[in-house]
């Protein structure tokens, strides 16, 4: 490839006159057209609260929204990567009877809207799942330090089952779309090598371990990494279903201050803080991949 | 001799099914005793309440702490009952599936009791009554000052979704058409923005808006135009945990601690610095 060095031309700066002119009359428009007291200086409080008793600094309404966000995400990711993994190698796997699980397991989550799904799930089947298994029971039993650690890592006793429920529906969800990356990522790979490895005497399983997986998983990687950042925005979906995460937190915030605007602009940057850390990442991977290949 | 015995073996099975008639229903009467919500909540040494932001009924403080005066009210009921009180937060418009499906025992967040609702969920008797208000904007609704002025075909009317101001909208204003909103914000911020001419909703929150953007709105009619009685609502089929809450209520009303509370959070507004 040729390097050039980009030369900004005339055109280029008439251009990007426009653009920030047109943002600009897009900025006025809005606080001209809009009758409403901004009132920033109130928000900053809403971060971080100072509190007298332990003599601290604690996150306050928009950080544990934002740490709820963090934890949803987290578990989420994890449980629909190990779903979307198993699902994924049933969806080309030799048996019919993997296959039609797999496929009525992608074609049902991705042809129904998540809002339904959340609905459902919240509803009806937590709602028959949990109690059974005795989730609320066992954590409202467990000793202050089991306790704490959960509060750490999932949510507090008295959301642990909502948490819970949020998890497991939005695992399943974003599951479905890692099967399809899964399977793409596996099918994607040439016939030729799966004729060589069998050629070589593997079996089945060392074939998919050994020659077609970590080939695969190269051209995974991004995608899934996309799907990440997805599972994120996804999250806000919960609000919904009365999961205190940003999205949620924000709305109770403004149902009570009525700084509709000023906290719709805080909680994007924070969702932006998110996903644009998520995106540059990807991004560092993606190149570190390109050139482990290459 | 042989219809003695028969007579007898009669008696003797008759006896022995009354008997045992007698016995089921006592274990039942045990059993939903034991089942019952009240019970649960003692054992469990929790009161899960679930409600939905609504100033000034509940709201979050500057601290992330629920106040507000339903707040108040199932904070006293928990120490009555000496179980502490945990808050689930949720969206009005699920509120009674959540209830019925066990998220939490009982809503105390403002609901008033309507007949369809009362066919889902039973309700305590009122510890509160609430009115519709309206508030509208200076510029669009200008001169408008009775209830029938609104009930235009080219009048726009916001409310909040499946909240008993989206009825009143509905009753009193059946030509108007209407915009519903999940939070109470948006509602308020339509009619600031002049894409509703005005909004309904529970008071005081209208009046206290029209206070705060004194220059954009209005109240264009003084006080409330509906009366609707205020009660906990439960699980159904539930008698033992009805009948406490009605009691409770009427012990906290004859004390005068509800009016006393009510006057604390509706008529003052000594706890504007706690939210701001």
């Amino acid at each position: 490839m040729v390097n050039v060095k980009p030369k900004i031309t005339i055109v280029d700066l008439v251009l990007g006159a426009l653009i920030v002119a047109f943002g600009f009359y897009i900025i006025y428009k809005v606080s001209a057209g809009l009758s409403y007291h901004w009132n920033w200086n109130a928000i900053p409080q809403y971060f971080f609260r100072y509190d007298s008793e332990s003599g601290n600094w604690v996150p306050n309404i928009l950080v544990e929204g934002f740490l709820t966000t963090i934890r949803l995400s987290f578990w989420a990711t994890l449980f629909a990567t190990f779903i979307g993994v198993v699902m994924g190698l049933f969806r080309v796997s030799q048996s019919l009877f993997k296959r039609l699980l797999g496929g009525t397991y992608v074609e049902l989550i991705r042809n129904l809207p998540p809002l339904v799904l959340i609905f459902i799930f919240y509803f009806f089947v937590s709602n028959q799942i949990l109690p059974v298994l005795g989730v609320e029971e066992f954590i409202r039993t467990r000793g202050e330090k089991i306790q704490a650690l959960m509060t750490f890592l999932f949510a507090q006793p008295s959301l642990f089952s909502a948490f819970i429920s949020a998890l497991i529906t939005l695992s399943i969800f974003e599951g479905a779309y890692i099967t399809e990356i899964v399977r793409a990522g596996i099918q994607s790979i040439e016939k030729g090598q799966w004729e060589a490895a069998d050629a070589l005497g593997l079996s089945k399983w060392q074939r998919m371990r050994l020659v077609i997986l970590p080939q695969a998983i190269q051209r995974i990687l991004p995608p899934l990494a996309g799907q990440f950042i997805s599972t994120i925005k996804d999250s806000s979906i919960v609000s919904v279903i009365s999961i205190q995460e940003l999205t949620f937190q924000g709305m109770e915030l403004m149902s009570t201050t009525y700084f509709t605007f000023e906290i719709w602009i805080t909680i994007t940057g924070m969702y932006l803080i998110l996903t644009l850390t998520c995106s540059l990442s990807i991004a560092k991977l993606e190149t570190a991949l390109r050139k482990s290949t290459v | 001799m042989r219809l003695k015995i028969v007579t007898v073996l009669a008696v003797v099975m008759a006896v022995i099914g009354i008997h045992a008639h007698q016995t089921i229903a006592g274990e039942i009467q045990q059993q939903l005793v034991q089942e019952s919500t009240i019970e649960q909540v003692i054992k469990r040494g929790v009161l899960r309440v679930g409600m939905s932001t609504f100033v000034p009924w509940a709201m979050k403080d500057k601290t992330g702490k629920l106040i507000g005066f339903e707040i108040d009210v199932a904070q006293q009921l928990g120490k009555d009952m000496g179980v502490t009180v945990e808050f689930i937060p949720t969206k009005w418009a699920g509120i009674i599936p959540s209830l019925l499906t066990g998220k939490f025992d009982v809503i105390i967040g403002g609901m008033s009791i309507r007949p369809d609702r009362n066919l889902k969920v039973n309700f305590s008797i009122p510890y509160d009554y609430a009115g519709q208000a309206i508030v509208a904007n200076k510029k669009i609704a200008a001169g408008f000052n009775r209830l029938e002025q609104f009930n235009q075909p080219d009048v726009t009317i916001a409310a909040r979704l499946g909240s008993t101001a989206a009825d009143a909208a509905n009753q009193f204003m059946p030509k108007a058409q209407k915009k519903f909103f999940d939070d109470e914000a948006q509602v308020i911020q339509e009619v600031l923005n002049g894409r509703a001419h005005a909004a309904v909703a529970s008071a005081p929150l209208p009046a206290f808006q029209a206070i705060k953007y004194a220059d954009q709105l209005f109240l264009p009619v003084q006080g409330t135009f509906t009366k609707e009685p205020i009660g906990f609502a439960l699980r159904k089929g539930d008698f033992d945990t009805l009948n406490y809450f009605d009691n409770w209520i009427r012990v906290a009303d004859a004390k005068g601690w509800l009016a006393e509370r009510k006057h604390y959070w509706f008529e003052t507004r000594d706890w504007e610095n706690l939210i701001q």
